[in-house]
């Protein structure tokens, strides 16, 4: 038994624990907490990339929490690929946090649950089948919940009930659907396939994670209830598409993304939210199957229903005056790109989405860091009260512009790779009217993306500061926070002019879809 | 090892009997020897449980001298010894769990009084599992019923007096019922023993000639137990009962009480009727609407409701529709899951109870969630405690709660389209609403007081360390561990109750 | 139908004594009215154990003249499970009724609806 897969899992959630109720004073001051917040923080990482890099093996039960459903963990490459971008962006908001915290009260409980949080997402990465991918999922919400609540504010109390209450309503409508399709799992005999001479597949029932789909399809349609069926991977999409953030289910988001320390947005806007994609990924493709899907109803609303939330995701982040409101709305509507190539359901659509996933998750995390350090430094939040401080903050705003043309996606940088993939999936999918309506959307939603991400960064260094007395206060962030987001920036450049490594990994797992 | 089938005769008899002793012991020595009562009950529960899981057959005891059809006896099987140990260990923790609130909130005249209460309900729930005479179980509903009543009463306020009333006259019309089924039951087929009414039954029913009556009985039978375990929409005395009483009494009444009855109907389902005629004569559908009513009902309730141990009780409506939700299915799937959810909702709800009697504590003894903010800080064990129930109600994975989600789904899965869509859909809403409350508490727990705390009539809220009450935590601490083991090797559990509905057979 | 009836007419009469004791127990709002609502039901049941467990025409079962033909006895069980029954109600009844001293002790009435109200008046 590979046990070690767990390692990545389990120690950050008992370093989190260990930290929640270790006494204040046991870490002499700050630098103490500090001390060991960090070499977890490495340790997590580095065992973290020890699974990734496939060398605890790859498969592992747990243990059977009834008959046939064990706890299982499989690491393939998809996971690996999720896994990959959630230890970068732990490391870096982690980093960030590290004085930008500095100002917060109840440091320690922070990092307890990022690290928590972390533990279980690398969890939801390597889960193997449905079930423990829905635990996790459950525990995700449960661990980050902390984080939105953090400064205890009535404001931030209510967004965390509100994220708490669209999240266990998403959760359910997926446990439905899971209860309906554990019955048609198909019951694998193929011992041949096994590794290291074991024979993990040959559990019943057990709706493990298969290329292409691990459903009796068959059974369902000979039982009559296709259409039920359909249903339920219909509710599945829209509970998984809560964390998503994926219309009609999607008010939380704005609500709860601003209200959390801006490293903790940060992560709960480039990961957390991945893990619902991560959900759906595994829900379509590799449990119930592209197949059975294609041509469907579910299919038609679900990409009516992406390219409903895109647009509106980016008018309203076009509206909105608040920096940190502003990027979350952008969330939504960059997050519904990934869905709708999803729902396309063709390997370019594919490719572009999980491409998507990746720049989005690096991009929108330096975006949200960026805004931390601006707020940290000046104490402003209305995104045209930054007006002039581009001349005081070069490193930054540059870093800024950077991260917004690859959300833009213009070239060189990365986002424009994933976008011409949607793009060309779009067209591809042929379905009557979405097919053009798509890419249509794409570009409306861009523009508006070049408007609303745009002028902070022209204002900021082309146009008078709002009082000029108090620009000499300002100068670049500390290292600390700086190196983050140029981190990030330089990587939404290089990825974008070097892609080719990432796009083949990429389109590795597409491929094995087919 | 034929010895070890005395025990389950002992066990009544021992819980029996001192019953009667501590009438005239003084409040530390009924103490000691209720927990040493209970200790040996639970010992000799697990000897037979194991030794039942060995022998894979269930037998009966002859209690007197004159066999079976006159005579009355004792059933055990697996799932009997297994139940008898599962409640005595709960009965124990949530006694553990409330002692202090024991000693503080009964007089010292009365303190007696209650351990006679606890030990006559021990014996009456051993005897209702045990059992093999109908007549006989109907008398210890009876003392089930009495007792419970004094457990309500024994902290003397308005508010328990009208519970403890209005529980009586709710009972009351339940064990008439009962009563009278199985009068009808016994003039049908001439017998009182489980065995061999259900052969009468079977003959009778092939027969045609007394179908109505029988199903009448039977459905009175199982209207009248449903009363009494507080089936929505007869649980009009939950709240005040659960929500006024002294800690222990709350988890005994809520995780054991309604349990022994729902047991009894089980048994009577496979033991005296068979279960094919149960399912054959519809009654089970009743029992399926109402138990759906019931989970979304409770929850509505609890939701509204402003006082942390009255939005336990009505938790513990939904969770009796739940039950009786599995029931109805009509399947032994579903019976399954409702034993498994008798289990889970003993475990659970009765470290909810104990959990918040510690959170109030720290409250200042208020019960409103105005005065509980915060309180996770306050007594945090408490607080982790009352964190991880919430999590097993709302059916996070590991917890007990998901399991039994998950056995009704699978049991709902395979049944016909009419019953698996609203139980799921039920099912769906219902855990919805849990999440609602449930975690609406949490996180009123762990929100900051702010800085003008409103001072509560029992004082200033105060800061419950760790140290001051090893009991209660470390009470707290095995409940919580039940909950997991429950929840995580649920396997093994399910086989046994599988098995032992076989031997039921 | 109408035969039968008439035939089990003791056993027709206890189903309905049984039906107006559950429903006054039931519907009552005097405590008072309750409990005899209560021994109403209780009774009725045992009039029907009564009635049934009697055959007219064979005597107690009491061996006399060393008749021990099964067909000259009744069944005693019935008898029994009446004496047992009587015993629960009682022990029933008088809880009641000392639960209904004390609540007309605290609240001077004997109404299940009035108590409730000032209940709720005594929480605010």
């Amino acid at each position: 038994m590979n046990y070690m897969i767990l390692l990545p899992v389990v120690l950050p959630v008992i370093v989190g624990f260990a930290l929640l109720f270790l006494h204040e004073g046991v870490f002499r001051d700050r630098r103490g907490l500090l001390k060991v917040t960090g070499v977890s923080f490495a340790v997590s990482a580095a065992l973290a990339l020890y699974v990734i890099s496939g060398a605890a093996g790859d498969r592992l039960i747990l243990f059977r929490l009834v008959d046939d459903i064990p706890v299982y963990f499989a690491v393939d490459d998809l996971g690996r690929l999720f896994a990959g971008v959630v230890v970068a962006v732990f490391l870096l908001a982690g980093f960030f946090s590290f004085v930008y915290m500095s100002h917060e009260k109840n440091e320690k409980r922070y990092y307890s649950f990022y690290l928590i949080t972390f533990g279980v997402l690398m969890g939801l990465c390597f889960a193997g089948n449905l079930v423990t991918l829905y635990l996790f999922y459950e525990f995700m919400t449960l661990a980050s919940m902390p984080l939105v609540i953090h400064n205890g504010s009535k404001e931030a109390v209510m967004a965390a009930l509100k994220y708490l209450f669209y999240s266990f309503c998403g959760a359910y409508m997926a446990l439905f659907g899971i209860y309906f399709l554990y019955r048609y799992a198909i019951v694998f005999e193929n011992p041949g396939d096994a590794l290291n001479g074991t024979h993990y597949y040959e559990i019943a029932h057990m709706m493990g994670f298969v290329p292409g789909g691990s459903l009796d399809m068959a059974a369902v349609v000979e039982s009559g209830n296709a259409t039920l069926c359909l249903v339920a991977v219909f509710l599945m999409l829209v509970g998984f598409g809560v964390k998503a953030g994926c219309f009609p289910l999607q008010a939380w988001l704005p609500t709860a993304h601003p209200v959390a320390p801006a490293p903790a947005s940060a992560f709960l806007s480039g990961i957390i939210v991945k893990g619902g994609i991560l959900a759906i990924i595994r829900t379509v493709y590799y449990c119930v199957g592209v197949d059975f899907l294609r041509g469907t109803w579910v299919q038609t609303v679900w990409c009516i229903l992406a390219v409903i939330t895109l647009l509106m995701g980016s008018s309203l982040a076009f509206k909105e005056k608040i920096l940190k409101k502003r990027l979350a709305y952008s969330t939504v509507s960059n997050l519904s790109y990934i869905l709708l190539g999803l729902s396309m359901m063709n390997a370019a659509a594919f490719t572009g989405s999980l491409l998507h996933v990746v720049f989005h998750a690096l991009i929108k995390s330096g975006l949200f860091l960026f805004a931390g350090a601006l707020i940290f430094g000046t104490g402003r939040v209305k995104v045209k009260e930054f007006a002039g401080l581009g001349k005081k903050m070069p490193v930054l705003f540059w870093s800024y512009t950077i991260c917004s043309l690859g959300l833009i996606g213009i070239p060189p940088t990365s986002g424009v790779i994933s976008k011409w993939y949607l793009a060309e999936g779009c067209l591809e999918s042929g379905i009557a009217g979405l097919s053009w309506i798509g890419p249509v959307a794409l570009l409306a939603s861009a523009l508006l993306t070049a408007g609303y991400l745009l002028p902070l960064a022209v204002n900021g260094f082309l146009k008078a500061p709002l009082d000029e007395e108090a620009l000499d206060k300002y100068r670049e962030p500390a290292p600390c926070m700086l190196v983050p987001v140029v981190v990030l920036a330089a990587a939404t450049l290089l990825l974008g002019v070097f892609p080719t490594p990432l796009m083949e990994f990429v389109g590795g797992i597409a491929a094995a879809l087919k | 090892m034929e010895f070890i089938r005395n025990f389950p005769f002992f066990s009544i008899l021992l819980s029996l009997g001192s019953g009667v002793l501590t009438s005239i012991m003084n409040r530390k020595v009924a103490r000691f020897w209720n927990t040493f009562v209970l200790l040996a009950v639970t010992v000799m529960s697990a000897v037979l449980f194991v030794y039942m899981l060995g022998v894979g057959e269930p037998y009966t005891f002859m209690m007197g001298h004159f066999p079976a059809p006159w005579g009355n006896e004792i059933r055990a099987g697996v799932l009997e010894a297994g139940m008898a140990l599962f409640f005595c260990i709960v009965m124990l923790l949530s006694m553990k769990g409330g002692e202090e609130h024991i000693d503080r909130e009964i007089e010292d005249t009365k303190a007696n009084l209650y351990y006679i209460m606890i030990n006559l309900l021990l014996s009456s729930l051993l005897a209702l599992i045990y059992t093999n005479d109908l007549f006989t179980a109907y008398v210890f509903v009876e003392i089930n019923t009495i007792s419970a009543c004094g457990l309500i009463m024994i902290r003397q306020s308005g508010r328990t007096i009208e519970a403890a009333t209005r529980y009586m006259i709710m009972s009351s019309l339940g064990s008439g019922l009962l009563l009278m089924g199985l009068c009808v039951l016994y003039d049908i087929t001439g017998h009182l023993l489980m065995s061999n009414i259900k052969q009468s039954i079977a003959y009778v029913y092939t027969q045609g000639i007394y179908n109505i009556p029988l199903v009448a009985s039977i459905g009175m039978i199982c209207v009248g137990l449903a009363i009494k375990s507080a089936l929505y929409p007869f649980h009009t005395w939950l709240p005040d009962a659960y929500g006024y009483s002294t800690v222990s009494s709350a988890a005994i009444l809520s995780s054991l009480v309604s349990k022994g009855y729902i047991f009894l109907l089980i048994k009577i389902f496979f033991r005296v009727v068979g279960f094919d005629i149960i399912v054959d004569s519809k009654i089970v559908n009743i029992l399926f609407v109402f138990g759906l009513l019931g989970m979304i009902m409770g929850s509505v309730n609890a939701i509204m409701e402003n006082d942390i141990r009255r939005m336990v009780a009505f938790s513990s409506v939904a969770q009796i529709g739940y039950i009786y939700m599995g029931l109805g299915l009509g399947t032994t799937f579903g019976i399954v899951a409702s034993i498994f959810h008798v289990l889970s909702h003993a475990s659970t709800k009765s470290l909810l109870f104990v959990a918040a009697a510690g959170l109030t504590d720290a409250s200042g003894g208020s019960k409103r969630f105005e005065d509980l903010t915060g309180s996770g800080y306050r007594n945090p064990m408490a607080g982790i405690a009352f964190t991880m129930g919430a999590c097993s109600m709302v059916g996070i994975p590991l917890f007990s709660g998901f399991i039994s989600k998950l056995l009704f789904a699978e049991a709902a899965v395979q049944n016909s389209l009419s019953k698996m869509l609203p139980t799921l859909i039920c099912l769906a809403i219902s855990t919805v609403l849990n999440a609602i409350y449930f975690m609406k508490t949490v996180i009123r727990l762990y929100t900051p007081k702010s800085r003008n705390v409103k001072k509560t009539e029992a004082g200033e809220a105060a800061i419950v360390s760790f140290r001051e009450h090893p009991l209660y935590n470390f009470t707290l601490i095995l409940m919580i561990a039940l909950n997991v083991l429950l929840g995580c090797c649920s396997q093994p559990i399910a086989d046994w109750i599988i098995s032992g509905i076989n031997m039921f057979g | 139908m109408g035969g039968n009836l008439l035939a089990n007419y003791g056993e027709a009469v206890a189903m309905i004594l049984f039906g107006i004791g559950f429903s006054n127990l039931l519907l009552q709002k005097n405590l008072i009215k309750k409990i005899i609502g209560l021994n109403i039901m209780d009774t009725a049941t045992y009039l029907f154990l009564a009635e049934k467990g009697y055959i007219a025409g064979r005597a107690a079962p009491i061996v006399v003249d060393n008749v021990t033909s099964v067909e000259a006895y009744i069944n005693p069980v019935p008898s029994g499970l009446v004496l047992t029954g009587i015993v629960v109600s009682v022990s029933v009844t008088a809880l009641m009724l000392s639960l209904t001293i004390r609540l007309y002790r605290r609240y001077h009435t004997l109404d299940m609806d009035e108590i409730s109200t000032m209940l709720k008046k005594e929480d605010q």
